[in-house]
């Protein structure tokens, strides 16, 4: 039998690390959408900023609820912790500071082990 | 022909990934608590194939029919959004399959509970509306 979490590659970290990327990335797509793909729509009359920069942004915000979805079902989240993660996808900049949460919930697995 | 080859990749990536999504819902119904080494070997090594062929066939497979809705300007299409919702629906049940496996390959006490065993019943279901909405385009 072997031990439980293997002390090198303790899963719950590896996803979380990789969910800190995803959620980066989600924000800056998310924060180039508003700030800068949609102002070149209304103000620069360049209405395909927006399309190519939706649909980019859609697959990032795709990502980012799936690969949630995957790490609250592997562990053991609270409500408040989802709600937060789910709310932060959809607000500007949120994406950056569900990171740094992220990263101290890592932190916090990581000094468990 | 450009749209033909994306078309051709898209239904490929469909593939790998809805069987991928089987094997795990298969390997997970009725999966006994505690495990013994050899299924959580077994369970690991589906962890690998989930990761790095089930998955990227999943981001494949998102890529391509966003750029064929785009393409064939099917967007409008009240078909193609009732697929959309269906294949969102099949994803979501991927990534809880996925992090359920991701927890059962490396604790072998943890129960993962019996709604995996309605996950490979739905996909059916699922893949076959898909099908339809697809080939027939009832509305």
């Amino acid at each position: 039998m072997f031990r439980y979490p293997p002390a090198a590659v303790n899963p719950e970290i590896v996803q979380l690390r990789h969910m800190r990327w995803v959620s980066l990335l989600e924000g800056t797509t998310l924060v180039a959408l508003v700030f800068v793909a949609v102002p070149l729509e209304h103000l620069g009359g360049y209405p395909l900023a927006v399309t190519w920069m939706g649909s980019i942004h859609g697959m990032a915000f795709l990502l980012y609820v799936w690969m949630l979805i995957q790490t609250i079902s592997g562990g053991d989240w609270t409500w408040p912790e989802i709600l937060r993660a789910g709310v932060a996808a959809i607000v500007p900049f949120g994406g950056f500071v569900n990171e740094r949460w992220l990263r101290r919930k890592q932190a916090g697995l990581s000094l468990a082990d | 022909m450009e749209y033909l080859w994306l078309k051709a990749l898209h239904v490929a990536a469909a593939l790998t990934w809805v069987g991928g999504e089987f094997a795990v819902a298969l390997a997970l119904a009725g999966l006994p608590t505690p495990r013994g080494e050899a299924e959580s070997r077994r369970l690991r090594a589906l962890r690998l194939w989930d990761r790095t062929v089930t998955t990227p066939a999943m981001l494949l497979l998102w890529g391509f029919g966003i750029t064929l809705g785009m393409k064939g300007d099917w967007f409008h299409s009240p078909w193609l959004m009732a697929k959309l919702t269906i294949a969102l629906a099949l994803g979501a049940l991927h990534g809880a399959l996925s992090g359920t496996l991701r927890r059962a390959a490396v604790d072998p006490l943890r129960s993962v509970g019996s709604w995996p065993r309605h996950a490979a019943p739905a996909i059916v279901i699922g893949v076959t509306a898909i099908a339809i909405l697809v080939v027939v385009k009832p509305f």
